[in-house]
């Protein structure tokens, strides 16, 4: 066969299982692991109120203790654009770092490894972090350029290396924003944990979590790292073309709790969208809950939260019914 | 000139070299060769730091694996797009054996994935959400994952810097290549992000960083093509507030013969090493003239 016969042929068949994807109604999602996860969705209405007892009141719904716990937080911080909200705001980032201190951690310390830019430092400068977080820089981890050790427990890699500082926290807090996402529908606190991998060996974007597939990755990554918990940042969050050039949409909460699938899937639900539709949370619904029967919710309740986010076009068969 | 400026940052340099004779991305940081090269460059030629040079040379020559690519770090298997950073070290030191030449014969092997065929088909067939060309074999961070900006950019310095010892035609068609690619992926308000110019039909707005890397290894083209771009880097030059930006901006804009305005002379603030090491290279007196090339291949 000739090449240009083949390629025509690589085209029909590609665009013929592209169709029969998107027409096919995927299988009912798993029940996950036993028993219950809490999710407790907490009013923040604005940046401006205090934000460390919103979020104490959600760290005490859901039972968390970190007496004598080494925190790793971990804010969304990708890009900077002063006209909408890409990263996780500072004065959450800042409330946080306050919330675990008076719950008696050990250590609190912020780690970050941004995508695209290679300037981690003039990237928080932009986003206010090193104005708004006190001692910022003697607390931050540039984890694009971290000290790095061998794992071979991730997904079917042979072998993938992480930063230190990732691996040596007790308790991992994925501080996302809640934003719909051009490739994965949304990106919230299970996404966020992409910025754990280490540019300085897989590249800036990470494009070996790409060739894994973004979908796979962020299950993986979520089923390796499992000393986590969530606090999703959705005072103001991002709709439509996200998670970079997308427009602010402001909801008002905060959206916290230990099962991140479940967080996760209480934010689409937050957000208008089908969680049985998103394709990361399906590969991952063996390790925590996507189900509503199977999350407590606790604070408020999703109903009296919930705002459409706009989607785009690719995505708008994920609207929930 | 700002002697000040210079000075802090080679001292730097020097006393936050690790033992093993390589830099961390800072003091007392496990050894990366990313930092390394810079470190290198930046104190090359200063009879003071010659030993220094040497012991770092001797470190990142055993990070070679067996294919002719080089580890990122000693502790990481598998090579990277430092080998690119591996070959430019050999040709400022008038190395040319075997190992760069095993290291060249790797490079060469390596290309884009989303230049293999089928991917090729799918963005014919509009199967790609991204609006990029994918008819131009550039260079990945990784094996096996797509090209990007910057790994194409130092990839294109080490072979234009290596081409007059190597000397095969198989290296002249990927320079082109490469280049090629970087002016494809340009975004529309003239510069270059980390290598995606539009994403569903939005384009997107690019980097002061990534617009000086391009233009390292758009080195030899013509004043004409690349005009637009050093007004681009020019601008950037005056605007960012980033360190690092701006130092690879000074040096990109001397490497095609800019003299910009020299900072201001005041010592160094940070604790990078990587950042330390560019700063220097690119000060009037520094080492900048090590990563310019004469044309092309």
């Amino acid at each position: 066969m000739t090449r240009r016969k083949f390629i025509p042929l690589i085209g029909i068949a590609a665009t013929a299982g592209y169709a029969s994807m998107k027409l096919q109604k995927p299988p009912r999602v798993p029940d996950g692991p036993p028993g219950k996860s809490a999710v407790t969705i907490i009013r923040a209405r604005s940046y401006s109120e205090d934000l460390v007892s919103r979020m104490l009141e959600g760290v005490r719904e859901c039972g968390l203790d970190v007496r004598g716990k080494r925190v790793l937080l971990k804010p969304n911080l990708v890009e900077f654009e002063s006209s909408t909200v890409i990263n996780t705001d500072a004065t959450v980032v800042a409330a946080a770092v306050e919330l675990f201190h008076r719950l008696g951690a050990a250590e609190v310390k912020i780690g970050e490894g941004p995508g695209h830019r290679r300037d981690t430092l003039d990237l928080a400068d932009d986003a206010h972090y090193r104005s708004t977080v006190a001692k910022f820089e003697g607390i931050f981890t540039d984890l694009n350029r971290d000290d790095v050790s061998l794992v071979r427990d991730f997904g079917d890699e042979p072998e993938f290396y992480f930063p230190k500082t990732v691996l040596a926290a007790d308790l991992i807090v994925s501080l996302a924003k809640m934003k719909t996402h051009h490739w994965a529908g949304a990106t919230l606190s299970m996404k966020n944990l992409f910025g754990l991998v280490p540019g300085s060996i897989y590249g800036w974007p990470k494009n070996k979590l790409h060739y894994i597939g973004i979908p796979l990755a962020v299950a993986q990554l979520s089923r390796k790292f499992r000393n986590t918990f969530a606090i999703v940042d959705g005072v103001v969050g991002m709709e439509g073309n996200g998670p970079i050039q997308g427009t602010p949409k402001p909801v008002g909460v905060l959206v916290m709790g230990r099962d991140l699938v479940a967080v996760d899937a209480t934010c689409c639900r937050i957000m208008g969208i089908d969680p049985e539709k998103v394709e990361y949370l399906r590969m991952a619904a063996d390790i925590g809950h996507v189900h509503p029967d199977r999350i407590e919710q606790r604070g408020e309740s999703v109903d009296s939260v919930h705002s459409n986010f706009a989607l785009i076009e690719e995505f708008r068969g994920l609207r929930l019914a | 000139v700002g002697e000040l400026y210079l000075d802090s940052r080679l001292d730097f340099l020097r006393t936050a070299q690790n033992p093993d004779g390589g830099w961390g991305y800072f003091p007392g940081k496990q050894s990366w060769l990313e930092p390394t090269t810079y470190a290198m460059l930046a104190l090359h030629g200063r009879p003071e730091s010659q030993s220094a040079v040497e012991k770092a040379w001797t470190l990142v020559r055993s990070w070679q694996t067996p294919e002719g690519s080089f580890r990122p770090s000693g502790n990481v298997d598998g090579g990277t797009w430092v080998t690119a950073h591996m070959v430019t070290l050999a040709s400022v030191r008038g190395v040319y054996d075997d190992k760069v030449r095993r290291s060249v014969d790797w490079i060469l092997s390596v290309v884009g994935a989303e230049h293999s065929l089928t991917m090729r088909a799918a963005a014919f067939f509009g199967l790609v959400k991204t609006k990029m060309d994918f008819s131009h074999g550039g260079w990945p961070w990784r094996q096996g994952n797509a090209a990007w900006i910057e790994p194409t950019a130092h990839t294109l310095v080490a072979l234009k810097k290596v081409a007059a010892s190597y000397q095969s035609s198989d290296l002249d068609h990927r320079v082109r290549e490469g280049e090629a690619l970087i002016f494809s992926r340009r975004c529309s308000d003239g510069g270059w992000n980390c290598g995606n110019p539009n994403n569903l039909n939005v384009d997107l707005p690019s980097y002061p960083e990534t617009t000086a890397l391009a233009l390292m290894g758009l080195q030899g083209r013509s004043s004409q093509e690349l005009a637009g771009p050093l007004e681009v880097a020019r601008r950037y030059r005056k605007d960012t507030k980033s360190s690092l930006a701006k130092a690879w901006l000074t040096i990109a804009l001397r490497c095609h013969g800019d003299n910009p305005e020299p900072p201001a002379d005041a010592a160094r603030k940070s604790e990078d090493c990587m950042l330390a090491a560019v700063e220097a290279l690119g000060h009037p007196n520094g080492n900048h003239g090590l990563l310019r090339v004469g044309g092309r291949a």
